[in-house]
């Protein structure tokens, strides 16, 4: 009975962190599939987010407020990524937008320990209530939040994709770019577009987690790597990212619970590789997919 | 002047340890020798980057990994006393080379982006087992209580040592993967970056030239790593991370990966501007302590490879060789119009 207690309750953390696995997930993919780059500036969205937002609230305006100033100067910084660093670039291949991003990264992480300081920001959290007890499993209401939020974005996009002319054409530039393009989409403004959606959720997702996780300069690096190995994972797509993002997140937590805590973050990358080597094989030599 | 043609391919070998032999001559100082022996190690790893991004085609992230794993294992056998210094740096880079071997043998089966993603989760894993394993590393203190490099009865004492040593080793490494990039191998490798059906067609097999320039590129990093743990006399985790990623990606990118001459300039220019960040520009801008200074280094260094990547993709050497056909254009215009008249 303990076990399973224990057990529970090391599913539901993960959950939490899951969901941001999740959250930054579609974050890589919304900008990889319609722009084909790896963005390794993602996990610093979330970072801006709740540096940000630590920021503004300091400043005494309310928290609502501040979330949705937040996120909009993050959505500008990811605009101003693509239009300024990575746009023109003449001779385009994944190796120089890896570069590129990670330098970007390391740009908006030193302006960030310059401004705001390298200590750990701690945001009161959402809701005072203290952890909520469900048949002896402690929640946080915090991290019911964050779940929630993963739900909200996941039903959002999903509605945006699936319902609007402006969720289609970004899916259309994913599927075929140039096609797109020859019927008239603005393949470039979706480009743009789809960099400030990615600012934009990261941000989100930073806000979210900042009174659970705390917030430093250096916190958006390790989220954004997991958050590219749930994209990996999840195959690119929205649903395969955020199946991937909570999933890795139950098993890092039932691995930091039960085995060890401090070998968790490399389990992460463990299964990156595991996956992506499992990919190159095939029985067949044929269907070999990468 | 009778065999010009004999001589010219040795010119540069001539200038390069022409310089290195005369920089501790003219600088006594510790404070350059230092970091002349701080750009040996990073160019014997960013040669490496560059010879498998530029010849190979192959994004790999994980040399500061091997360096790291190089400089513990040599470091714990030599602070346990269980191997003379030398034969611990060749056990080191033996260890190196048989880990890189097993985990190429499956990564190096992708390309290109997952290539990069899975190497960046090599070194991050290793960043984790430096500090995790603590009765074997220290954990995060590091490991400490290296004694100094000795070969026989001989020391090596001060900088100097150093600095001839990794220098010796530097350009030797660079003499091999010059000759290895002009041999049926390299032209093999070449290949296979241009066109991967094309050379398997022609009967090259991808998988085990890749895998052995991996592994030798990786071994190498490993016996410099077995040096560094010696000179530095101390193996903290920090050595090996993320930030010794960012300055050889910026190496590799400033020289131009296209060259190897090019990797071997970008490591001793960008070095060099580091050294000159940290200290000009700490004096116009004041600031509280070191972290704030290595976070305007990575900003600076940040915009630099940024703009360089836009405007100046092939590097230094891309940006020389402009000049010099500029150049060539420019002066000898007439001389081409009225035949060699020398």
């Amino acid at each position: 009975m303990n076990f399973l207690l224990e057990f529970i309750q090391y599913t539901v953390s993960g959950l939490t962190s899951g969901s941001i696995y999740a959250i930054v997930g579609v974050c890589w993919s919304i900008v990889f599939l319609v722009t084909g780059i790896a963005n390794f500036s993602t996990g610093e969205f979330v970072m801006l987010g709740g540096m940000f937002v630590w920021f503004l609230v300091g400043l005494g305006i309310g928290l609502p407020l501040s979330a949705i100033l937040a996120i909009t100067l993050v959505v500008i910084i990811g605009i101003a990524l693509q239009r300024i660093a990575l746009q023109p670039v003449r001779k385009p291949s994944h190796s120089i937008y890896i570069v590129i991003t990670i330098a970007a990264a390391s740009i908006i992480k030193g302006i960030i320990l310059l401004t705001l300081g390298s200590e750990t920001r701690r945001l009161e959290p959402f809701i005072n209530s203290g952890q909520i007890n469900i048949l002896g499993i402690s929640i946080d209401p915090q991290a019911i939040i964050v779940i929630g939020t993963l739900v909200i974005i996941g039903v959002g996009l999903s509605l945006f994709f699936n319902y609007t002319l402006f969720g289609k054409a970004l899916r259309a530039t994913a599927i075929n770019s140039n096609a797109a393009r020859l019927v008239g989409l603005r393949v470039d403004r979706l480009r743009v577009f789809s960099f400030g959606l990615a600012g934009g959720l990261g941000a989100i997702a930073g806000i979210v987690t900042a009174p659970i996780t705390f917030m430093g300069y250096g916190e958006g690096a390790l989220t954004g790597m997991k958050g590219l190995v749930a994209a990996i994972v999840g195959s690119w797509s929205i649903p395969g990212s955020i199946l991937a993002g909570l999933g890795l997140g139950v098993v890092e937590g039932l691995f930091a619970g039960f085995i060890s805590s401090g070998w968790r973050d490399a389990l992460a990358f463990f299964v990156m590789i595991v996956y992506l080597v499992a990919r190159t094989i095939s029985f067949s030599p044929r269907e070999r997919k990468l | 002047m009778i065999n010009n043609e004999k001589i010219k391919p040795f010119i540069p070998w001539i200038i390069l340890i022409a310089v290195i032999t005369v920089i501790p001559v003219m600088f006594t100082s510790p404070f350059v020798i230092s970091i002349m022996v701080f750009i040996g190690f990073s160019a014997v790893l960013a040669l490496g980057m560059g010879m498998l991004l530029g010849q190979a085609g192959l994004l790999s992230l994980t040399q500061p990994a091997w360096f790291g794993v190089g400089a513990y294992v040599t470091g714990i056998l030599v602070v346990r006393e269980i191997l003379p210094p030398v034969l611990s740096i060749i056990v080191g880079a033996v260890i190196v080379a048989l880990l890189s071997y097993i985990v190429g043998l499956p990564v190096l089966r992708l390309k290109g982006l997952y290539l990069a993603c899975a190497t960046f989760g090599i070194l991050l894993i290793a960043q984790i087992s430096f500090t995790q394993l603590r009765d074997l590393t220290g954990g995060h203190s590091g490991l400490f209580g290296i004694p100094p490099l000795s070969i026989g009865s001989f020391v090596f004492k001060t900088g100097t040592h150093y600095y001839f040593l990794i220098w010796a080793i530097c350009i030797l490494f660079l003499w091999f993967l010059l000759n290895l990039v002009n041999s049926r191998v390299g032209r093999a490798i070449n290949a296979t970056r241009d066109s991967e059906a094309a050379s398997q067609t022609m009967g090259v097999n991808i998988a085990q030239y890749r895998l052995q320039a991996f592994v030798l590129v990786s071994s190498m990093a490993g016996l410099v790593g077995g040096i560094f743990a010696f000179y530095l006399r101390i193996v903290t985790p920090s050595s090996f991370g993320f930030s010794s990623l960012i300055e050889l990606m910026f190496i590799v990118v400033v020289g131009g990966y296209a060259n190897l001459w090019g990797v071997l300039l970008g490591s001793i220019v960008v070095m060099w501007l580091k050294e000159f960040i940290s200290i000009y520009l700490l004096q116009i801008v004041p600031l509280a302590n070191g972290a704030m200074a290595g976070a305007l280094e990575d900003i600076f260094f940040g915009v630099l490879i940024i703009l360089i990547l836009i405007f100046v993709p092939s590097g230094l050497t891309g940006m020389m060789e402009k000049l010099v056909s500029l150049a060539k254009k420019f002066l000898f215009k007439g001389e081409k119009k009225y035949g060699p008249s020398r």
